[in-house]
């Protein structure tokens, strides 16, 4: 039976999972949630996902969710098709998780933060906080001026070959540009990595939505 | 050469650090940042760790940051002693095993993390709290506590009937929300309570409370 992935068709962390399952070449069905209608809150739905969250993936009877994780179930099963996205050799698995580590803890919380101020607040009715957002802005300028002394020595972000954890920035990457605001282009090893990941066929195929 | 620690041991995820080594039986020496100094912020330390934080790993000069990451590498080479199955090796218990890690960093950690910046972070810098964000958070996280409750009425554990790292994560800061800043969200449920009880009571917990 085909992987079923339960999401929105435009959500970040459905797409994380997307770009994913484009990149290990692994066919799926996309089942919508009406997160507008808050289909999400549903007992129906919290019965899968007890956060009320998307995505979450049915491979088979195995229910996963969160989105990185999924990420790496996936890479991990289809280890043998697509693009590899996990290192095997202990050294290299060590700086993957310091990799997929930094992600979550000096880029997500910021740029994740500015989607929703400068974005999806409004979708839900709010206005955007100028003074958080500023702030959000002012932290993940930091944090990118780190990433570009790390690009300057590596190519990507676990050592010379991609893996998940340069996939997990795309999302949100792209709807802070989307916004207006843009940290990529003016550090030069940043720049380089972000078009670089930008520009995969996988992205392509799913950013405008699944 | 033992494993060195480099942080200060006030640090949360540095006590992370210390309380996977211990429940692992690896040895360590814990090398002193003058954090309050901002040591940590100044480029010498920043050759190890570009973002300017704490922890940081030397093992016999293999340097790694970001505390999970340093568990998980821990975990790994160190498999066969100390407490087993901090990862699961088995397909499908590490792919819950990491729904639940990731869980934690979603989930957990930021309202922790935040509500410790408002009430803690923020009076060591003469601020004071924003109200309206503290209560934001403390009333998110009471949220997903609930849904912890759920989870941990149908497993002992959050990846399954064993303890992982993805519980012990959530020992240095819950520490700080629970018990040093006195917020009471487990009273009310009594699933979390049990879980939290038995990962607190752990001997290599308890010991770095007592000296990191």
């Amino acid at each position: 039976m085909v992987l079923k992935l339960y999401g929105f068709a435009t959500s970040t962390c459905t797409l994380r999972v997307a770009v994913v399952l484009k990149e290990k070449n692994v066919p799926f069905e996309f089942i919508p949630v009406d997160l507008l209608k808050g289909a999400h809150k549903a007992p129906e739905f919290t019965a899968y996902q007890p956060f009320g969250q998307v995505p979450y993936i049915d491979d088979n009877g195995l229910i996963l969710y969160e989105s990185r994780a999924i990420g790496r179930y996936i890479a991990a099963k289809y280890a043998s098709q697509g693009t590899p996205l996990l290192p095997t050799d202990p050294t290299a698995i060590a700086f993957f998780e310091q990799a997929a580590s930094t992600e979550t803890s000096n880029y997500d919380p910021f740029v994740s933060g500015l989607a929703w101020e400068l974005k999806f607040s409004m979708l839900f009715g709010g206005k955007t906080d100028e003074a958080r957002a500023k702030s959000l802005q002012g932290q993940l300028s930091a944090k990118l001026d780190a990433y570009d002394v790390i690009l300057g020595k590596q190519k990507y972000l676990a050592g010379n070959d991609i893996t998940l954890a340069d996939l997990f920035h795309l999302p949100y990457g792209a709807v802070v540009l989307d916004v207006g605001l843009d940290e990529f282009s003016s550090r030069p090893n940043v720049a380089r990595w972000w078009k670089d990941i930008s520009s995969r066929a996988s992205w392509e195929a799913v950013k405008g939505g699944i | 050469m033992v494993l060195k620690i480099h942080g200060h041991a006030i640090a949360p995820l540095v006590r992370l650090v210390a309380e996977v080594c211990r429940e692992k039986e690896v040895p360590y020496e814990l090398v002193n940042v003058e954090v309050y100094k901002g040591e940590h912020k100044t480029p010498a330390f920043k050759e190890f760790q570009p973002f300017g934080q704490v922890p940081y790993i030397d093992d016999d000069g293999f340097v790694l940051y970001e505390s999970r990451a340093i568990c998980r590498y821990i975990a790994k080479k160190y498999a066969s002693q100390g407490t087993p199955d901090l990862v699961p090796r088995d397909p499908k218990a590490e792919a819950i095993f990491e729904q639940a890690v990731s869980i934690e960093t979603s989930n957990f950690y930021p309202f922790a993390l935040g509500i410790t910046t408002e009430k803690i972070v923020k009076k060591h810098r003469g601020l004071e709290p924003n109200e309206a964000r503290l209560s934001d958070l403390v009333n998110n996280l009471k949220a997903k506590l609930d849904v912890y409750e759920v989870i941990l009425g149908k497993q002992a554990y959050l990846a399954g009937g064993s303890i992982t790292l993805a519980d012990l994560f959530h020992l240095p800061y819950g520490t700080i929300v629970f018990e040093e800043l006195g917020y009471d969200m487990l009273e009310d449920r009594p699933n979390v309570a049990r879980w939290w009880k038995e990962i607190t009571a752990r001997p290599s917990w308890l010991a770095v409370k007592a000296k990191a």
